[in-house]
C-alpha cells in the first residue's frame, strides 16, 4: 500500500492544478452542507437559548420580530420606543419586575445598551475585571468589544456621532470603562453596556454644560424671570465625571424618556400569565413570549436552509460527476500507463490499488479542507451567519 | 534459457497467427528477433514474457515452463524474471530519473525496494551515465538519455532475461550504438540473456543468435 500512496502521491503532485481544483471541488461538496447543517443547528440553539431565558418582552406594537432581535441581540431595527413609565408600570402591577433596555446607539462600532443594574444579574453577566456601574458616563463592556478593541478598566470610548454632518446634533460622549464582562458566548459579548441615563444623555435628552449662575456677562445674554439665555460661548460636557456630575440634567419629563423594550420578569409563571393576559387587548404594546417568536424565527430559517440543502446537493452531484468523469478520462488518457504496468508484471489488483490511492488521498485531502472549512465556520461563522440573518429579517 | 516446442499462438478475433516449431536461445546469449513488419517479432516477446499464452506447445524461460503458469503466476515471474526496454521507453513524467529506474519495485510486494536496490539503481546510473540525472523529471532528458533510464530500468531488478522491442528505433545511428553498447556490457556484467527485436539489419553482426521470424509460419490465414 505504501508503494501505491506513493504512486499516487506524485502523480496527483505533478498534476497539482488538476488536484487542487478536484480537492477544492470535493471539499465544497463535503464540506458545505455538513458546515451549514452544524451551523444552522448551533445558531439555532443559541438563538433559542437567549430567547428561551427572556420571559416576557414588552414593546410597542408592530413586528415582533424586530422588537426581539432589537432587544435580545441588540440589532437596530428601529422599533418605536416606549416610556420610562412602562417600565414603572410593570414593577406596579407587583407580578413582574421590568428591566428597561435602550438600543439603537453605538460605540466603535458595537450596540450601545442601556439598562438597568437588574440586567446583569437577570443575564448572569459576571465581571471579569473592574467593577459595576456606579455613576453616569461609566460604561461596562461586553468580552469581545474588550477584546477586539483591547480596552479595560481605566480607559474611555466615545459613542459613535448619530448625526455626523449635523454641526447642532449631539456630540460623541466620552464613557469610562469601569469594567469588563466574563463571556457569555452570546449577544453581551458584543456589547456596550451604560445606565439607561447615560444612554439618554448619549443621545441628547440629556446634558451638562458650565454652572450659568456663576458665568459671566461674556457666555449670558440674558437673564429673565429666573431663566437665563446663555450665547454659544457657554461650555457644553461630552465626558460626565465626578466634577461636572451635578451639571448634567434631563429637561421635561423623566417618565417620557425613550426605552426601546422592557424585559418583564415575572414572579412566577402565574403572574407571567396574568401579566400576558392585561396586555393581550392593548392597543399600543405588545407583551410577547421571546421564545415564541424565535421558534417562528427558526422554522424560516429551517425552510430557507432546506432549500439551500436541496441546491447544494444539485451542485454537488454535478461535482460528484465531474470527479468520476475527470478520474475516467484521466485513466483512459493514462492506458499506455498501466499497459506498461501490465507488461512490466503488475497485478490488476495492484494497479487498481494505486487507482484507489489517487482517489483515497484526494478524498482524504477534501475531508480535511472541509474539516479546517468547518473549524473556520465554527470559529467564525456563526456569528456572522447570526448577523446576516438577524440584520437580514 | 529460452526453448519454445511446437508453439502455435493466434490473437481471438484476428486472423493473424504464428507457428514456431522450435526455438532455443541460450543462457546469457545476445539475440536479435528480425523479420518484416507483422512477422510476430513483438508477439514473440509476449510469448516469451508470458504476457500472452500460447495455445499449443511449449514455452520455457529462465527454467520455467511459463504457458502453464497461471495469470497471477505470470506476472509475478515476470516482474522478477524479466526486464523490458519498450521501443517509446515508456517512462513516467511525474516520477524523476530515479524513480523512474526503480518503478518495478513499487508494482509488485515479491521486489523489496531496499538500500541495496536504490545502491543498485545508483550503480546502474552510474555505468550509464546518467547518475547526475537522477532528480530531474524523463521530459527534461534526451532521446539518448531516456533510452539509457529505460534500460537502467529494465536492468535494475537483475533479470534473467532482458527482453528489448526496437530500443534504438527512434535513435541516431551513434547513439543507436552507444545505446547498444550500453545495453550489451549490461547484459554481459550480469549474464543476462539478451532478446531484442530490431528492424536494423547493420547491427545484426553484434548479437550471437538472430531469430529471423520469416522462416516462421506466421501471418493471416
Amino acid at each position: 500500500m505504501k508503494d501505491s500512496l506513493y504512486l499516487a502521491w506524485q502523480y496527483l503532485r505533478h498534476n497539482r492544478a488538476k488536484t487542487l481544483l478536484l480537492v477544492l471541488s470535493l471539499a465544497v461538496f463535503i464540506g458545505l452542507p455538513l458546515v451549514m447543517r452544524a451551523m444552522s443547528e448551533v445558531m439555532q440553539e443559541s438563538l433559542m437559548a437567549r430567547a428561551e431565558s427572556t420571559p416576557l418582552l414588552l414593546g410597542k406594537k408592530g413586528s415582533s420580530l424586530d422588537l426581539v432581535i432589537e432587544a435580545l441581540y441588540f440589532q437596530p431595527k428601529g422599533v418605536e420606543p416606549l416610556s420610562e413609565a412602562e417600565v414603572t408600570e410593570i414593577d406596579a402591577t407587583g407580578l413582574a419586575r421590568g428591566i428597561p433596555l435602550r438600543t439603537g446607539l453605538m460605540a466603535r462600532g458595537f450596540p450601545l445598551v442601556g439598562t438597568s443594574l437588574g440586567y446583569f444579574p437577570f443575564r448572569h453577566l459576571a465581571l471579569a475585571h473592574g467593577r459595576s456601574l456606579t455613576m453616569m458616563g461609566e460604561c461596562v463592556l461586553g468580552a469581545d468589544v474588550a477584546a477586539s478593541l483591547s480596552l479595560g478598566p481605566g480607559d474611555a470610548l466615545l459613542t459613535s456621532p448619530s448625526t455626523l454632518f449635523n454641526l447642532a446634533g449631539v456630540y460623541p460622549l466620552k464613557l469610562h470603562i469601569v469594567g469588563t464582562l466574563q463571556p457569555t458566548y452570546g449577544p453581551d459579548d458584543r456589547a456596550v453596556f451604560v445606565d439607561i441615563r447615560t444612554a439618554w444623555v448619549a443621545e441628547g435628552l440629556g446634558h451638562g454644560h458650565q454652572d450659568l449662575s456663576q458665568a459671566g456677562p461674556d457666555v449670558v445674554l440674558a437673564r429673565k424671570d429666573g431663566g437665563v439665555t446663555a450665547n454659544a460661548k457657554l461650555v457644553q460636557y461630552n465626558e460626565i465625571t465626578q466634577d461636572n456630575l451635578d451639571s448634567f440634567h434631563f429637561h421635561g419629563e423623566p417618565s417620557t424618556y425613550p426605552v426601546s423594550a422592557v424585559i418583564a420578569v415575572p414572579d412566577n409563571p402565574k403572574a407571567g400569565t396574568l401579566l400576558r393576559g392585561r396586555f393581550v387587548d392593548d392597543p399600543t404594546r405588545q407583551l410577547l413570549r421571546p421564545a415564541g417568536v424565535v421558534e417562528g424565527l427558526n422554522q424560516q430559517i429551517f425552510r430557507f436552509e432546506r432549500i439551500l440543502q436541496i441546491v447544494v446537493w444539485t451542485v454537488g452531484l454535478a461535482t460528484a460527476v465531474m470527479f468520476v468523469l475527470v478520474m475516467v478520462l484521466s485513466w483512459r488518457l493514462r492506458a499506455e500507463e498501466l499497459r506498461t504496468m501490465t507488461r512490466l508484471g503488475c497485478s490488476r489488483w495492484k494497479a487498481g490499488q494505486i487507482m484507489g490511492a489517487e482517489i483515497v488521498l484526494m478524498i482524504g485531502a477534501s475531508v480535511a479542507l472541509a474539516a479546517l472549512l468547518g473549524l473556520l465556520m465554527a470559529q467564525y461563522g456563526e456569528t456572522a451567519l447570526q448577523n446576516l440573518i438577524l440584520r437580514g429579517s | 534459457m529460452i526453448s519454445l516446442r511446437d508453439v502455435r499462438f493466434g490473437y481471438p478475433r484476428s486472423r493473424f497467427s504464428l507457428r514456431i516449431p522450435e526455438l532455443s536461445i541460450p543462457v546469457a546469449a545476445r539475440a536479435a528477433a528480425i523479420g518484416p513488419s507483422g512477422s510476430g517479432k513483438t508477439t514473440l516477446l509476449n510469448l516469451v514474457s508470458a504476457i500472452e499464452r500460447p495455445q499449443a506447445g511449449e514455452i520455457e524461460t529462465a527454467g520455467v515452463r511459463v504457458d502453464r503458469l497461471s495469470v497471477s503466476a505470470r506476472r509475478s515471474f515476470r516482474i522478477t524474471t524479466i526486464g523490458f526496454v519498450f521501443q517509446d521507453f515508456l517512462l513516467l513524467d511525474y516520477l524523476d530519473v530515479l524513480g523512474n529506474i526503480l518503478y518495478p519495485y513499487r508494482l509488485h510486494p515479491d521486489l523489496k525496494l531496499d538500500q541495496a536496490a536504490r545502491d543498485r539503481a545508483r550503480e546502474l546510473a552510474s555505468n550509464l551515465g546518467i547518475a547526475a540525472m537522477l532528480e530531474r523529471p524523463p521530459n527534461e532528458l534526451s532521446q539518448g538519455e531516456r533510452q539509457r533510464v529505460a534500460i537502467a530500468r529494465a536492468l535494475v531488478t537483475a533479470p534473467k532475461l532482458v527482453l528489448a522491442d526496437e530500443p534504438t528505433g527512434n535513435l541516431d545511428p551513434t547513439a543507436k550504438q552507444q545505446a547498444l553498447d550500453l545495453l550489451f556490457d549490461q547484459c554481459a556484467a550480469l549474464s543476462m540473456t539478451l532478446l531484442m527485436v530490431t528492424h536494423d539489419y547493420g547491427l545484426l553482426d553484434r548479437f550471437d543468435q538472430v531469430v529471423d521470424l520469416s522462416t516462421f509460419d506466421a501471418g493471416t490465414t
